[in-house]
């Protein structure tokens, strides 16, 4: 009886000493970490570990004093009328832009392949994602003066065609659509460089041996370019698949107004509005907390199916 | 035989190529023209005319020419001020941020190191799941950070992301570059910063680069924590000039009516060019890097 217990823990002890003996002689390599280490201790666990108000009437003036209240948070969430039409206009919003935007790149990506000039190519990518650099201030700067209702070069432009004068940034019908076409014109040149870059990665070699047997361009991008790339497909599925509860808060945080809240109004605008404005701490921490779950959850579920179908993960 | 089939092949083919071909440059360029346009539309209104750019319609060139917007949109303080907060913050914090971002890498490349791998996950873990808004906001408060541009600095200074990257990168560096100095009796912070650092210069170029335009093109940081308006950065200040066009220009003592020869649509149209000019002057330069970034990206951590 004593023998087992007195050998695990001296293999336990020897270890000990063995790590520690490591880690003095790394020590420069931990003195290297302390300010990272410190930084994510700080900024993204202790807000992590902050998350406990969700659980609790939070008590502004004296946060020693808040009571713990279980899941009523989570409760009234839930039972509110006003937080089920947001969850649905998040999922709404995301969905479209995912749906419609994520084939874009991949098509732009195996277009742009087949062009020769490399300086066409360069020039016409440069000229793709620089709205990926420009802050959704700036952009959305940039959509008000085009949709202003009384001189805007799109509102006349929208007038010619249909006849009527559409204020599409304040008309819940037009504002959803809206958001979806402005981040494709925002994203689609970046995605389109993430792909064009694994495509340059093929070894030419392959598509040699395709033409000599006498595979046409369509056949070589249908055979060779598009599996090629499929990992990274797959990897930007899930990074989407994870952000499913992002609606695309700085885009809309800028534009919306309360004429399209019915339709536009978020998670994280209503956690915005909920907390900072409204001061109700606990309440729309639960709010924010759900979205971080449930987009966890998504990135696990969709990382293990595209790992046990494709092999292909995150991590 | 097989060659002449194979030339005999890449003939017939070559008709429909040249269309698919012609269509293809067509199309990137008018594609490359929408993508363009938007920018040249608002800076080409600036400079217009406000009875020009009350019709509305397609700006090639300024209808009108006149600097009466920027003489307006430059009386107002929060412009300048806006200018040096973002341009003080983006220095210090793309600073600390990248050198911080490689201490932490580096360390953590190290196959041997002890509790690496627990360190690795916990820091991917930041990137998969997050306290959120107002926890982080909460903490800044607990900090007693707000209203100082700290809090505009600290929370964005290491991401998971660049961190994973750039560990990618120096677990690529052949361990033995160091051995030599090693024997020589170097620390491994001395190897860091002698051997490793210059051998990284363009993937760390490209991550302050990565960080640079995220503080730059952060507002939300003020409008969360900086209650002090002269303390606003440059894309907060934008913000409030485009959402409260009026005020933000009474504010600043001026009148803004189509007769002050400014209107809200030239103001914004103007502060948007403000703002976005310096990004436009660095783009051509910079942007091969931004490429790059997507390259060293594509290595899994």
């Amino acid at each position: 009886m004593a023998n087992p217990r007195a050998a695990t823990a001296e293999t336990f002890s020897e270890r000990l000493r063995r790590t520690g003996r490591e880690m003095v002689k790394k020590r420069w390599l931990f003195l290297l970490l302390v300010p990272g280490i410190l930084f994510f201790v700080i900024f993204k666990y202790i807000p992590i570990f902050g998350l406990k108000i969700a659980f609790q009437d939070y008590n502004q003036y004296d946060p020693a004093k808040s009571t713990w209240v279980g899941f009523k948070q989570f409760a009234e969430l839930f039972s509110k009328n006003s937080f089920l039409p947001v969850l649905r206009n998040t999922v709404v919003i995301s969905l479209l832009k995912l749906i419609l935007g994520f084939p874009i790149p991949v098509i732009l990506a195996l277009m742009m392949n087949e062009m020769r000039s490399m300086k066409f190519k360069k020039v016409s990518q440069t000229l793709l994602y620089l709205p990926h650099f420009i802050s959704w201030v700036i952009l959305s700067g940039i959509i008000m003066t085009l949709l202003d209702p009384d001189n805007g070069m799109i509102t006349n432009f929208l007038q010619m065609i249909t006849g009527e004068r559409i204020m599409v940034l304040t008309d819940s019908r037009y504002f959803v659509p809206m958001l979806i076409i402005t981040d494709i014109y925002k994203g689609l040149g970046w995605g389109t460089i993430i792909y064009f870059a694994a495509i340059s990665g093929i070894d030419p070699v392959l598509y040699e041996a395709a033409s000599i047997d006498g595979a046409g361009k369509w056949k070589q991008v249908l055979n060779i370019t598009l599996p090629s790339i499929i990992p990274t497909i797959i990897i930007q599925f899930i990074l989407s698949c994870g952000n499913i509860l992002n609606a695309g808060f700085d885009q809309i945080f800028m534009l919306y107004t309360s004429h399209v809240y019915d339709v536009a109004d978020i998670i994280d605008t209503y956690v915005y509005r909920m907390g900072i404005i409204n001061n109700d701490y606990s309440f729309s921490t639960a709010a924010g907390m759900f979205k971080s779950v449930v987009a966890f959850v998504m990135i696990l579920i969709v990382n293990t199916i595209a790992k046990k179908t494709n092999n292909e993960g995150l991590f | 035989m097989a060659t002449k089939k194979v030339a005999g092949t890449t003939i017939k083919r070559s008709q429909a190529e040249q269309v698919y071909t012609v269509f293809n440059y067509a199309f990137f360029t008018v594609l490359s023209i929408i993508m363009l346009y938007p920018f040249w539309h608002v800076v080409m209104m600036s400079f217009s005319s406000v009875e020009a750019t009350a019709k509305g319609g397609v700006f090639l060139w300024p209808q009108g020419f006149n600097l009466d917007t920027y003489t307006k949109v430059f009386k107002d303080p929060s412009i300048w001020t806006g200018y040096l907060t973002t341009i003080m913050v983006t220095i210090i914090g793309t600073f600390l941020g990248t050198l911080f971002t490689a201490t932490t890498a580096y360390p953590l490349s190290k196959k041997d190191l002890p509790f690496g791998k627990v360190i690795n996950i916990l820091i991917l873990f930041t990137m998969l799941f997050s306290g959120g808004m107002i926890p982080g906001y909460l903490l800044i408060k607990n900090m007693h950070l707000i209203d100082n541009r700290w809090s505009l600095i600290l929370p964005g200074l290491i991401s998971a992301y660049n961190v994973i990257i750039m560990r990618s990168f120096f677990s690529t560096i052949p361990e033995s570059l160091e051995e030599s100095a090693r024997l020589d009796g170097a620390n491994d912070v001395t190897i860091f910063a002698k051997i490793i650092l210059p051998l990284s210069k363009a993937s760390i170029a490209t991550i302050a680069l990565f960080t640079a335009v995220g503080y730059w093109n952060d507002y939300f940081s003020s409008v969360l924590y900086i209650n002090t308006k002269s303390r606003w950065a440059l894309q907060a200040v934008l913000r409030y000039m485009l959402t409260n066009t009026n005020q933000a220009m009474q504010a600043a003592g001026v009148t803004v009516a189509a007769s002050t020869n400014v209107t809200a649509a030239t103001i914004k149209a103007a502060s948007v060019v403000v703002a976005t000019v310096p990004i436009l002057c660095v783009y051509p330069f910079v942007q091969k890097y931004f490429v790059k970034g997507v390259m060293i990206g594509g290595v899994k951590g």
